[in-house]
Parts: C-alpha cells; structure tokens; sequence
C-alpha cells in the first residue's frame, strides 16, 4: 500500500475522536475565551451571542484583589494549589511505599495487591459519601477512634472551618494512591534483575540499592504519576462537591467549586468563564514548567 | 563469610520481612476500612448509624434499610439512568477511541505529535471552562434547532463519551502496541480490506485491554457530577446526584445511603476481583515501557 494512502487510512481512523474532541474540548475552550470578555447574565443565557462585550473588564475584576470576588478567587487558587501539592505528595509516598512491599512478593502479596485496589474501584461519590459520613465531628467514627485511642483530647470538626482542606486532601490520597501503588508496582517488576545484583556486588545495601537503582528506574513514571495527580487534583470537583456537601467553608472553597458556584448561583457567565480561563492557564502553566524541568525526554516515547 | 555475618543477615531479613509486613497491614487498614464501614452501617437502624459511640464490629443486622431505600425518592430510576448512560458512554468511547489508538500506534503521519499533546492537553482542562459554553449551547440549540439537549440522555451521553476518549486512547495505546503487525498482513493476504481485519483481527486480539479500559469509561461516567449536576436533572437524573439526596436538610438518613452506597458498589467490586489481571495490565502497559 502506497504511503500517502496509508496516512489517509490513519487520518480516517482518527477521525471520530478528533472531531469529537474538537467540539467538546477544544471549540468550547475558544467559545469559553469569548464568553471571558462578554457580559452574560440570566437575561442573555438563551441569546449568548447579544450580549455586549466588555473587554478585559472581568479579568480587570479578578485581578483587583480589593473586590470580593478578586480577593476570593485568589483564594480558592490558593486552596487549589495547596490540595494539588498536599495530593501528590500524599498519593505518591503512600504508593511507593506499598509498591515496594507487594513487590518483595510475601504470602498473600497476590491477594493484598488486589485489594489495596479497591479504593480506586470503588464509585467516588459512594466513597466520598462514606467519608463524609466518617468525618462528622460529632457521630462519626474517625474522631470516635481518635478519641478512644487517647490521640485528641476532644473531636476536631474536619469538614466545617479550616480543616476542611485537609480532610480534602486526606480522601483525596485514600482515592488515588492505589492508581500510584499499581502504576509503580508494574515500573518495579519491570526493573532488570541484574541491574540489583551488579549493585549488590558493588556492595550497596538495601537502602543503596534502593537509592541507586529502584529511584531512578522510577523516575520516567512517576513524572508522568505526579504531573497527572497534581492536573487532576487541580481540576477536581467531585470531591469538594460531594465531601463538604450544600454550604462549603472557604477552606475547601477551591477554584472548581467556587467558579461553579459563583456563575451559577450569580448567572455570571462571563466572570465565570474568565476565571475558568486563568485556571486553565494556571495548570497549562504547570505542565509546561513541569515538561520543560521534569520530563525532559521521557514523553518522547509516547505513541512509540 | 563467616556465620556470623549470615545470622546477621538472617535477623536483619526477619525484621525487614516484619516490619513490611505491618507496614503493609496499615495501608490495608486503612484502604479497606470506609468500604467495609460502609456496609457495616448500611445495616444499622437509623439511631445506631448516628450514635456517639459506634461498635465497631459488625454486629447489627437491620435489612431494613435495603427494602425502604428504594420508597424515599424513586432510587431505582437514578440507577436505570446511570446504567444507560454509563453504558451507552462506554460502547461508544470504547468504539471511538480503538480506532483512534490503533491508527495512533500502528502509523506514522504528519501531526501525530500535535495530537499527542492534545491528548495530554485534554487532561488540564478544568471542566467549568467547558460546562459554561456547553450549558449555553444546549440551551440554544433549543431554543433555535428545537432539539432537546439539556435533561436528555444523548446530551449527557455525548458530552461524558468525548471526555472519556483521551484516557481510553492512552490505555488502550499499549494494548495496540503488543499485537503484531504480521497478524493483520496475513489476514490481509487471505482478502480482508484493512478495515475487516482491523476489526476481525486486531480488535478481538485486544479485547482483554479494551475490557479493563472499558471499567474505567463505566466508573468516570458513573462518578460524573459536575455536568450531570447541571445537564442531567428531572427523569435522567443519575445515581451518582440522586444519592446525596438521602442528606436532607433537616436529617441524614446514614443506613439507606449506605445500603443504597453498597448495592452499588458490590457489582463493581466483583467485577474488578474477576476480572483483576486484564484490568491491572491495560492500565499499566499504556506507561510502563517493557
């Protein structure tokens, strides 16, 4: 088959999830830049397209850190950032270290591997509803424990106040870690046997062999674990939304939740988009710093 | 090597041996424990579920709450709901995105790079950007084409399927990558079109990666909130909306939540135990290079 008509075949193949991908991700980003410099309130909801363009006003909005909504979109990037950084860390740690005990393959490690899993099986309103459950100050059985165990000496009220970004963070990680257990786990087993035993020769210990061999094998994967747990932690809305429930706090107000309130309980769509705008950059800004420094060769391989 | 360096050895071994093995036993505490209180509460009467000093073991069997979950609001339509749109969003991505990544990983042509990035780019963007200007067009598209979208099934369905293609693409990459190429010629020689053997071939050869991803298009659709909160109401209202709707404003009805939180998960757990190894290798061959 000649060349060019082999590209033709690709292109046809891909062809659907292009076009689908175009109208439901890429259009909207261009409309959502529009709509960023438009003033579109309840009135011009059904005719989008009449409503009077207003420049950079609602960027001028965000950016004046004196006006209510400025000051606390800045905060909700803020929280944001915080609930990207505490998740990453948290999920990556926590899957590290049980990555590297289920692969020193002990009686049960088959059956411990599966089910470590099932928290990120699990359906993530169901489980977050079950947290929050947990979490109550009150009747729930997190500070019940804590309390009988002599660790506080009185409830701490985890979804109400500033807790409630760390109580984010903490079903956060319960969610994701498994995906950084198994993603690692595979990195180790594919970790050449010889390349430890010519570590051992040399004499390095447990603790050598693991700084010298097993942290940089991992490295191509887990730049592509944290970059991808810190963007999904930064476009995350299911857990505030279903965690902290009807009124959240201004601790656990982050930017997915606060723009979704503020646009819809206001109709201020024009605002709402300019916000979403700049959180967009900010997480493009992210992935780019993060390629530029991190990945630096290790994306080269996708699509092989 | 003297013996007693063995035996130090030997000691050394046994306590890291322990020490992974408690170590290990926290994290299972402490990944297992919600789900199994979750069913532990799903059978509590109403005023153990919130009592200020919970057992807890499992030691209260009221099956009630399994039977009056469904009377409250109707529970049973928001499951049908999610299922059909969980479903239909699955077979569609599925479809969708194995042809794209099988184009993705068997040739090579111009833009291939750019369409790699896009994937990844997919991946950043916060669903609110997106949700405002789908919003306005559903609404328009009603009012001006005449043709529902907002509150239908293939509003929601379509939205949710393109959403799910990028990461389908990227598991489902490895899966292409490990079929050999041969396979196809040969089909090829004995008079299929590409197509037929893409689809007679390559496509079966693949089917355990296109099930594990498969998995996880049905829990993002069924996990979806943002979009169903806003797109999904009235008669399609999901499961994933629908359930919150035990927290009222004046009380928490924790045991039906519950049950309801573990009739729903059950399936899904089976499923996975199953089906683990599949579902285990296709998320993990699309990243990890052999």
């Amino acid at each position: 088959m000649p060349a060019d008509e082999k590209t033709r075949y690709a292109y046809k193949l891909l062809l659907p999830a292009a076009v689908m991908m175009a109208i439901v991700h890429f259009l909207p980003i261009l409309w959502g830049m529009i709509i960023s410099i438009m003033q579109i309130d309840a009135t011009f909801v059904s005719r989008w397209y009449s409503a009077p363009f207003v420049g950079l006003e609602n960027y001028a909005r965000l950016l004046d850190f004196d006006s209510t909504v400025g000051s606390r979109f800045w905060f909700s990037l803020r929280q944001t950032t915080i609930f990207a950084i505490g998740t990453v860390v948290g999920s990556y740690s926590l899957g590290l270290a049980s990555a590297v005990i289920l692969d020193s393959d002990f009686r049960g490690s088959n059956v411990a591997r599966i089910l470590v899993l099932l928290p990120w099986i699990s359906p993530a309103v169901v489980v977050l509803l079950v947290w929050r459950m947990m979490l109550l100050s009150d009747t729930g059985v997190v500070n019940n424990v804590l309390l009988s165990a002599g660790i506080i000496g009185e409830p701490i009220v985890w979804l109400i106040g500033a807790n409630s970004i760390y109580s984010m963070i903490l079903v956060n990680v319960w969610i994701n870690f498994p995906w950084a257990t198994i993603m690692l786990y595979a990195a180790l087993k594919s970790i050449p046997g010889h390349l430890y035993e010519a570590a051992r020769i040399d004499g390095a210990g447990r603790w050598g062999q693991f700084r010298h061999i097993t942290l940089p094998q991992l490295k191509p994967i887990s730049v592509v674990i944290s970059l991808l747990l810190v963007l999904w932690s930064f476009i995350n809305f299911t857990v505030p939304y279903v965690l902290l429930g009807q009124s959240p706090t201004r601790s656990g107000e982050v930017s997915m939740l606060f723009i979704y309130n503020y646009a819809f309980h206001n109709y201020a769509f024009g605002l709402g988009a300019a916000m979403s705008v700049v959180l967009f950059l900010f997480a493009m800004g992210i992935a780019l710093v993060y390629y530029k420094y991190a990945v630096s060769g290790s994306f080269e391989g996708e699509g092989r | 090597m003297s013996d007693w360096t063995t035996t130090d050895r030997d000691l050394e071994d046994v306590l890291v041996g322990l020490a992974k093995r408690f170590a290990m036993a926290l994290i299972l505490i402490f990944a297992l424990f919600p789900v199994y209180w979750m069913f532990v509460v799903s059978l509590r009467p109403r005023e153990e579920a919130v009592s200020t000093n919970p057992s807890l073991l499992l030691d209260s069997f009221y099956v009630e709450n399994y039977v009056l979950m469904w009377q409250r609001f109707p529970l049973v339509d928001y499951f049908i709901n999610s299922l059909i749109i969980a479903f239909a969003t699955t077979a569609l991505a599925l479809f969708v995105a194995s042809l794209a990544a099988y184009s993705f990983t068997r040739f090579s042509f111009a833009g291939k790079g750019k369409f790699g990035g896009a994937i990844l780019g997919t991946q950043m963007i916060p669903g609110v950007l997106i949700l405002l200007p789908m919003y306005l067009l559903f609404i328009n598209i009603q009012t001006n084409v005449g043709l529902p979208m907002v509150n239908t099934y293939h509003g929601v369905i379509f939205v949710y399927t393109t959403f799910a293609i990028p990461f389908a693409i990227w598991m489902l990459r490895g899966y292409f990558a490990n079929i050999p190429a041969s396979l196809e010629d040969a089909a090829r020689v004995d008079g299929c079109t590409r197509f037929q053997a893409l689809i007679r071939i390559v496509l079966p050869l693949a089917a355990p990666g296109i099930a594990a991803t498969g998995m996880f298009v049905f829990l993002t659709a069924f996990n979806e909130v943002l979009f169903a909160s806003v797109l999904a109401s009235s008669d399609v209202t999901p499961f994933a909306i629908g359930i919150q709707r035990f927290e009222t404003q004046t009380q928490t009805y924790w045991g039906q939540m519950m049950a309801a939180s573990t009739v729903a998960t059950i399936p899904l757990i089976a499923i996975f135990v199953l089906f683990q190894k599949p579902i285990v290798d296709g998320l993990t061959s699309g990243s990890v290079k052999e």
